[in-house]
């Protein structure tokens, strides 16, 4: 059995890691909350940019045919973009998207194509690195916190390798946040960009959509519309900007899901720390007990020496 | 007056109303004033102006974007909005001088090329700005 003296440090030593956690757990918390503010502030923006595409649409009369959203017969290289995070200590949150990427890797290999990965994120770059895999793009530095900036960057990047061939589809693999306490790792076709994801999907959408058709020719019979440029050259503009508005979602969602991923991890790392503490103090109670029963079995022995 | 809000993919900017809205289009530089006419409009790098009363304009410098307006109202979707005092006058030199790197080495065919111009008229109309 330990001395006391040992058990007593140990328990200091765990005392003071479940501090840590606790305070990392904490700061977690409260950037948490920012995170998913972030993801309510792009809402109104891309809802913005899909009711002027539709507006042009209806104008243009159909969707042009923009570089982006041409689908390549014979896929030769596949861009997979993962998106992982700066730091560790989240659980299982950076090893998923890992993982998910090494198999998409794989079955790209087995469609006979080649993968080409872009990476967000140290973690994600180191991991790549250690396995010896060549790395197109790494963008660090900012997964905390990802401004639109970095976004662009990713989106409007991808989107020019796609357009001069460099890449025949993109596919990017995120951490989509569900709750503090669920992740989902999420793997999206970024490019070519499907028209359902410009114009929105399923019946709620196509109703909006209808809505929106009928109240802009309602419009048009009023008054005429200026369009600068004309509405199909607005369109071919417009339309990669979803690439980039994707991008950034999924760097928003992934900082969310760090953040609930680290403050989940780090509550389960406080709490064992606080079952070791109580573990170890039964120990050391236990060590003084026996401690004080071997003295008095001492004195109770040399007492009857004595007698 | 018009109603006026400008919406960045980081949240709302400015809501209000406003005597006139002063922005660059494609075309050119174009002036919002009440019930105009209804237009949708893409929007390069410049200085946007709000004009809130006679006395007090709002500058933000604006990044690349889209206009619409409509039944006295303009809505303006932009990829940045900043004010001008928080710009960073050497940050932007260096994004600059690498758009201007980039673009003399892609092919002026590739969407590389496209893309580095449009981070290089950004860069020059922020400097700009941010230069007075």
């Amino acid at each position: 059995m330990a001395s006391q003296k040992e058990v007593k440090s140990r328990i200091a030593s765990i005392k003071n890691i479940n501090k840590i956690t606790r305070a990392m757990e904490m700061v977690a918390a409260a950037r948490l909350r920012r995170a998913e503010q972030r993801i309510e502030d792009l809402r109104p923006y891309s809802e913005g940019i899909r009711k002027l595409t539709r507006t042009a649409a209806a104008h243009a009369g159909s969707i042009p045919r923009v570089p982006a959203m041409e689908e390549r017969e014979k896929v030769e290289t596949v861009g997979v973009v993962l998106v992982t995070g700066d730091r560790g200590l989240a659980g299982a949150f950076n090893s998923n998207i890992i993982r998910e990427g090494m198999r998409t890797g794989q079955r790209v290999r087995e469609e006979g194509a080649k993968a080409s990965y872009s990476v967000v994120g140290k973690k994600g770059v180191s991991a790549l690195t250690f396995r010896k895999q060549e790395i197109a793009g790494a963008y660090t530095g900012f997964t905390d916190r990802p401004a639109f900036a970095d976004a662009r960057e990713i989106g409007e990047a991808m989107t020019a390798r796609y357009v001069d061939g460099e890449v025949d589809r993109v596919e990017l693999i995120y951490n989509r946040f569900v709750s503090p306490l669920t992740q989902h790792v999420w793997r999206q076709t970024l490019l070519p960009l499907q028209q359902a994801e410009v114009i929105g999907e399923g019946a709620e959408a196509e109703a909006e959509a209808e809505a929106e058709v009928s109240e802009a020719e309602r419009f048009q019979a009023k008054s005429e519309w200026f369009f600068e440029p004309e509405a199909e050259e607005l369109l071919t503009r417009l339309i990669p900007e979803y690439v980039t508005i994707s991008v950034y979602r999924a760097l928003l969602e992934s900082a969310a899901s760090e953040l609930g991923a680290r403050m989940t991890a780090m509550r389960n790392a406080a709490e064992n720390a606080e079952s070791i503490m109580d573990d170890l103090t039964l120990e050391m109670n236990r060590a003084r007990q026996a401690e004080i029963t071997q003295e008095i079995l001492e004195v109770v022995g040399g007492a009857e020496a004595l007698s | 007056m018009i109603d006026v809000e400008v919406l960045t993919p980081e949240g709302e900017v400015f809501e209000g109303e406003v005597r006139m809205v002063a922005t660059r289009t494609e075309v050119g530089q174009i002036g919002i004033l009440a019930n105009h006419a209804p237009v949708l409009a893409a929007l390069r790098p410049t200085e946007l102006r709000l004009k809130v009363s006679d006395s007090e304009t709002k500058r933000y410098a604006q990044a690349h974007g889209w206009l619409q307006v409509f039944g006295n109202r303009a809505r303006l979707l932009v990829e940045e909005a900043i004010p001008p005092e928080s710009l960073d006058a050497g940050a932007l030199k260096e994004q600059l001088s690498d758009a201007e790197q980039r673009l003399s080495e892609s092919d002026a065919e590739s969407a590389e090329y496209a893309r580095a111009q449009k981070d290089r008229d950004r860069a020059e109309a922020f400097l700009s700005i941010a230069q007075g």
